[in-house]
């Protein structure tokens, strides 16, 4: 037994010294580069729409200017980057309100930095939608008493927006049925019939469309108006030994965002760089609001329902979560 | 004729898929006609992207598979050829082996991030034992004569290793390589889809989260394209290595 660890162990190592030539972005976290010397800085992301301005300000140069050279990194989901963020992998990463309020439940040390996107705060013109197929009897969020909603991730932002919906339309928020299922599965999922409704981001809210799918409702809309929907966060690890990154990463990071809100037309152009969205479709899609502010009413509103709906077992500390 | 055959059928396969979108036996939206697939292919090809996330996808591949077909060999002849060794581990070896791969991504991430070294913490550990287990079956193969015979002529444990086990052993761990190289490819596109290290399996997953159906169908056929070429390459490797050895000794009669 000993020695078999000893091999696992051997075998393991041999497999870090391979991956210190090959591997990109692992190690410390960033420490204070010499003057003069640009700090090289992680930042996980997700291939979607709301990253957009990351890329923006990366390529206009908003973060260069601050000595910092900006190595994006694309994961799957906010599952991978928090534990990135946590141990250093990543000096940045990009989450969901609901993922980060969860992850302070949980007294994992990250902190909120910098605002990442929020929802347009127009009900049936948000780039996410709460939807049903051409044909189907459901006409508003409180017909869903008992059936089946498709969500990407089940207990997170889409459990709490989704049920906030059907609350505001005067139906029983826990009657509704969750299933799991990835965005780009749910359009032929709705098709076929598996599940009774979607919640879809863009691109695909506009592929529902475009199949005859039907908005019931902007459930981020619903949430709270101009609802902070993710953000750039940070380990305490990082704010306590360079607080001077973190704060010139925050100011790249609100110019990338103001850059991105007032020039739509380069942050759709930039979409197609970095997703494999078809150029037609990218023209269609709507875009996220980008404020360089978080909208803290709107996270406490978030926490609030959360508890609620029993996501949170106790009150969430939301000024706390705000570096 | 045999090649011909393989091709006819791989056409008809290609001809089908064509065909079912078409009728409406499923949406094409969701599974696209091979001829959409196959122009996707073809704008894919000329983009830069693509060649560089090939080349990352084989140099993960090959690097795992040559770590593990290292510490698969060397650690299987050790342990082999030392009989409490083989007693002492057998049981952890088959608690380990059926763990899959695949339940080790959040460690690996914890310790790695999204990096190239967290896909090959993956690749080792599932090829690993791919290798392992056929070199300690060969070197358990072991002829009792040849094994005395060696013992009376006092070979030393170097010639001993050179000259009885590593002849008996090596048809077994070519077999150990043919299977690990099928199961490293499998594990590194895994690993880059779930986990994100680059790749093509990163390009499938950002296709997938873009809405990109005949793209993302576009790589996968290429993963199937090199899983093809790296078995025929690991055949022709057997073919040379053993070329002494009856198996593959044609004229010779089994």
């Amino acid at each position: 037994m000993r020695r078999k660890l000893a091999v696992l162990f051997t075998t393991l190592l041999a497999v870090t010294a391979c991956g210190a030539n090959t591997g990109s972005g692992g190690g410390a976290p960033a420490s204070s580069a010499p003057p003069g010397q640009p700090e090289k800085v992680v930042v996980g992301v997700i291939p979607i729409l709301d990253v957009a301005p990351i890329y923006l300000g990366k390529q206009k140069g908003f973060f260069t200017k601050r000595n910092i050279e900006l190595d994006l990194q694309l994961a799957q989901g906010g599952a991978a980057i928090v534990p990135a963020v946590v141990s250093g992998q990543y000096q940045f990463g990009f989450s969901n309100m609901v993922s980060l309020l969860l992850a302070q439940s949980r007294n994992v040390p990250i902190k909120v930095v910098s605002n990442g996107n929020n929802s347009t705060g127009e009900d049936g013109k948000d780039f996410a939608a709460l939807m049903v197929k051409g044909d189907s009897p459901i006409r508003t969020a409180a017909d869903l008493a008992g059936k089946k909603v498709a969500a990407n991730t089940l207990k997170n932002i889409v459990d709490t927006s989704v049920r906030q919906s059907i609350r505001k339309a005067g139906g029983d928020p826990t009657q509704v049925q969750f299933v799991e299922m990835g965005f780009p599965q749910q359009p032929a999922a709705l098709q076929s019939g598996q599940v009774d409704a979607v919640f879809v981001v863009e691109p695909f809210q506009e592929q529902v469309l475009s199949q005859g799918g039907r908005k019931i409702a902007s459930s981020y809309v619903d949430v709270a108006p101009q609802l902070t929907v993710a953000s750039y966060f940070a380990s305490n690890q990082l704010i306590g030994q360079n607080p001077d990154l973190v704060k010139r990463f925050t100011e790249a990071m609100q110019e990338s965002l103001a850059y991105a809100d007032s020039h739509p037309d380069e942050a759709r152009q930039i979409i197609g760089t970095y997703t494999q969205i078809a150029p037609d479709v990218i023209a269609k899609v709507t875009l996220p609001k980008f404020p360089a502010a978080v909208n803290k009413d709107s996270v406490q509103k978030l926490a609030d329902l959360a508890l609620q709906d029993k996501l949170l077992d106790k009150p969430a500390d939301v000024n706390a979560l705000f570096l | 004729m045999r090649v011909l055959l393989g091709l006819a059928g791989l056409v008809a396969f290609g001809a089908l898929l064509e065909v079912v979108p078409r009728i409406g036996l499923v949406s094409p939206d969701f599974a696209p006609p091979t001829s959409r697939i196959a122009a996707a292919l073809g704008d894919q090809v000329r983009e830069e992207q693509f060649w560089v996330a090939l080349l990352d996808t084989l140099r993960t591949w090959a690097l795992g598979l040559v770590i593990a077909v290292l510490a698969g060999v060397v650690i299987g002849v050790l342990v082999g050829s030392v009989p409490v060794l083989r007693t002492l581990t057998a049981s952890t070896i088959e608690f380990l082996r059926p763990i899959p791969s695949v339940a080790l991504i959040p460690l690996a991430v914890l310790l790695y991030g999204s990096t190239v070294t967290s896909t090959l913490i993956l690749v080792v550990y599932a090829s690993f034992w791919q290798v392992l287990v056929q070199v300690l079956y060969g070197v358990a193969d072991v002829d009792p004569v040849a094994r005395d015979t060696a013992r009376s002529y006092r070979l030393g444990p170097v010639a001993t290793v050179r000259y009885l086990i590593w002849p008996t052993t090596l048809p077994y761990a070519v077999t150990g390589v043919r299977l690990a190289a099928s199961v490293a490819l499998i594990l590194t596109i895994t690993g880059e889809l779930i986990i994100g290290s680059p790749g093509l399996g990163k390009d499938i997953a950002i296709a997938q989260a873009s809405g990109a159906v005949p793209q993302m169908y576009a790589l996968v056929v290429v993963t199937g394209l090199i899983g093809v070429l790296a078995n025929l390459a690991t055949r022709s490797a057997e073919r040379q290595v053993l070329a002494w050895h009856p198996s593959v000794r044609a004229e010779v009669p089994v």
